[in-house]
């Protein structure tokens, strides 16, 4: 299976394991058919410092969910990851294109907090 | 000592202390200000006519000790840029000396001679009238500095250029702790309707004054206790959460991403430089360049949420407070610029001459849309503000807002509901807060709808987010709990941790029960937000304003937003039933 390149960027204090400060950008090289879970762990993020993630901008994460592990990567895909801190009021989120697993997840939890 | 209403009349110049009518008497802030609107305005004069009148009220906890982050002023009348019934609040130092002066509300009416223009100073001795002609045709920088010198340590209220020109986006300032101009009561024009009354800056001077009158201190005290620890707990509003470290603008790079920052006049959803203005760049640009700017400012004595800034100049130096996220988008994505120099400078154009940023940038993005510059052209954009500071009538056009900019460089993609610019969220991509710009009595609006829980909004909190069902009456709970919280003097970032805890929830709820002396519930909360809204409702109405007007543009039904490529697409019926309610009861 031959590799894949991904653009990510990371914003809040997790910029720093892509060598930035508040925000970073980077390509980063992954095995054919890895999914989100395999670029966090590369890039050593750890599940209490992620925040919201987004694949090609949908919601796919939010803070102190985990339902974007399972996503699978293909070449070129963008992903963004916004630290723990971030926040994203309800009111400015309801109605977002969201992934099938976080949609289930929310609907499991109720989606309306501004905790995620 | 009960409050008073302080009623100004600017054709005789006179001064007149009253009591507060039964009617009103339970209001604070925006309750007050559309309740006096509702019955004092008639609702078919002209915004910049005599009719017309400007009331400006603290919020109910105002002003009272150590209730936290609640030193919100509300400005309402009817509005030049929408025609509509308006409220518009801010923080800054006015609220908190309004109210210890115990005053519950100061209406200003009348119409001067022509070209007579004034500024006032209100005491706990009464109102001085004094001659402005020394301070027309100054922004409010100049303003600011000016009345301290000779009234140190007040709040200074006032217009700046665009109000003098009785501009349809002109705005209130407000001065903030360090006496600069950042605070805006901005959106809707009323700047003008201060100029229509003549009067250039109002001084507030507290001292001596006799304080907010608490009816029930332990209740009081033990509710503003629950919500200042909910404010400190919760993840978004406690020290170095995201709002304390990265001020509003921690939203750019998240909207982006979802595909819904609005960027080149609405024609697209993501922005390429969106993390160069963003609140990350911000803190990045603060600690580089080491001097007096900061994140983490509080707009107000008070506030413990601090989600304002001070930008600095290359060389360190304080340019401009605040540059939120609103400002970022308007000024930058929505224009095409990246450069975060270039948007703090126009910001700090806006904040001198009297402008809301809002509109401003959205005006300018109409602009560039119909061939007066390239979008992207950052030094362009900074000029157009020379246009209005020189009174011409380029500077008069873009001044008058949106819709008047699109007729007059023939654009037909027009971002507004009730002749009001949208803010910073496209309602292709996040469809909730659509409904809400559709249908507030205040026309697009993202503060008008602010998320409470579900069990007081008395909807289920697990609704499908990509269904219209149920979302007509989420929007109207929102509204409802936001009018409220407009009345409480409360930022309305507290709406952040109350919605996540209960207890937070209910300490907002006590402490103005406390301050009142009212018997108050969650419910109550919102059945006190709908009696607001109804009369903003009925207000426009009386203005001729019908269901049809409850409609986001007509592009965003057939033009679709990139990346999604979606269309607005909810049904007209399901926005009716958002206010289906008033005329029932």
């Amino acid at each position: 299976m031959p590799s894949i390149t991904v653009n990510v960027s990371l914003y809040g204090a997790i910029a720093k394991y892509a060598g930035g400060h508040h925000v970073a950008q980077a390509e980063i090289v992954l095995d054919g058919n890895s999914n989100i879970g395999d670029l966090l762990d590369k890039l050593t993020i750890s599940a209490e410092e992620k925040g919201y993630i987004f694949k090609n901008a949908v919601l796919c994460d939010v803070p102190g969910f985990d339902a974007a592990r399972d996503e699978l990567l293909c070449e070129g895909d963008h992903v963004g990851i916004f630290s723990i801190q971030h926040m994203w009021p309800y009111q400015y989120r309801d109605g977002v294109r969201m992934s099938e697993a976080l949609t289930r997840a929310l609907n499991e939890k109720g989606a309306m907090h501004n905790t995620y | 000592m009960a409050r008073k209403l302080l009623r100004i009349n600017m054709s005789d110049l006179k001064a007149t202390y009253e009591d507060i009518p039964k009617k009103w008497a339970k209001w604070g802030g925006r309750g007050m200000t559309s309740a006096i609107v509702f019955d004092e305005v008639d609702p078919a004069c002209h915004p910049l006519g005599p009719h017309n009148k400007v009331v400006i009220a603290p919020g109910w906890v105002t002003g009272t000790p150590a209730a936290p982050s609640s030193g919100r002023s509300s400005f309402g009348g009817k509005s030049p840029l929408t025609g509509t019934i308006k409220e518009s609040n801010a923080g800054g130092l006015s609220g908190q000396k309004i109210a210890k002066l115990g005053l519950a509300a100061i209406i200003l009416e009348g119409t001067p001679a022509k070209d007579q223009w004034h500024y006032l100073v209100i005491t706990k001795d009464g109102v001085e009238f004094k001659d402005a002609s020394d301070l027309m045709g100054k922004g409010m920088y100049e303003i600011d500095e000016i009345l301290w010198k000779d009234h140190p340590k007040t709040a200074v209220i006032g217009i700046g250029q665009a109000g003098e020109m009785k501009l349809s986006n002109a705005g209130i300032s407000i001065n903030d702790p360090e006496n600069k101009p950042g605070r805006y009561a901005g959106r809707g024009g009323l700047g003008a309707v201060i100029g229509a009354r003549g009067i250039k800056a109002i001084v507030i001077d507290d001292s001596g004054g006799p304080g907010v009158e608490i009816a029930n201190k332990g209740l009081f005290e033990k509710g503003r206790k629950n919500l200042t620890e909910a404010i400190q707990e919760h993840a978004l509003t406690k020290k170095d959460g995201g709002l304390n470290a990265y001020g509003t603008d921690v939203l750019m790079n998240i909207i982006n991403e979802a595909g819904g920052l609005p960027t080149r006049n609405f024609s697209a959803g993501q922005f390429e430089g969106a993390a160069k203005i963003s609140g990350e760049a911000i803190a990045e640009v603060v600690e580089k360049r080491d001097g007096e700017g900061m994140t983490g400012h509080g707009c107000h004595p008070g506030c413990i949420i601090q989600c304002s800034n001070i930008y600095p100049d290359e060389s360190g130096k304080a340019l401009v407070s605040c540059l939120e996220y609103e400002t970022a988008f308007s000024l930058g994505s929505n224009c095409g610029i990246d450069d975060l120099d270039t948007i703090a400078r126009m910001t700090r154009e806006c904040n001198d001459l009297g402008l809301d940023t809002i509109e401003a940038g959205n005006s300018i993005a109409i602009a560039m849309e119909g061939g007066l510059l390239e979008f992207g052209d950052a030094e362009g954009a900074l000029k157009l503000f020379d246009e209005i500071r020189n009174k011409t009538p380029l500077g008069r056009i873009l001044g008058q807002g949106v819709e008047a900019t699109a007729k007059a460089f023939g654009v037909h993609r027009v971002p507004t509901v009730k002749g009001q610019s949208m803010p910073a969220y496209e309602p292709r991509a996040i469809k909730g807060i659509g409904v809400t710009y559709a249908t507030s009595p205040m026309g697009a609006d993202h503060t008008s709808g602010y998320t409470i829980a579900p069990e007081i909004a008395g909807v289920s909190g697990k609704l499908d987010p990509l269904t219209d069902e149920g979302k007509a009456d989420l929007s109207l709970a929102f509204q409802a709990s936001t009018a409220f919280i407009d009345s409480s003097g409360y930022c309305l970032f507290v709406a952040f941790p109350i919605l996540d805890i209960q207890t937070g929830f209910e300490g907002m709820v006590d402490s103005v029960a406390g301050v009142m002396g009212m018997d108050l519930t969650g419910d109550d909360a919102i059945a006190l937000g709908k009696e607001i809204l109804k009369m903003e409702r009925l207000f426009n109405e009386r203005a001729g304003f019908t269901k049809e007007d409850d409609r986001l543009p007509e592009f965003m039904r057939y033009e679709k937003l990139p990346p999604h490529d979606v269309v607005w697409s909810m049904a007209d019926e399901e926005l009716d039933k958002v206010y289906a309610w008033v005329h029932e009861d």
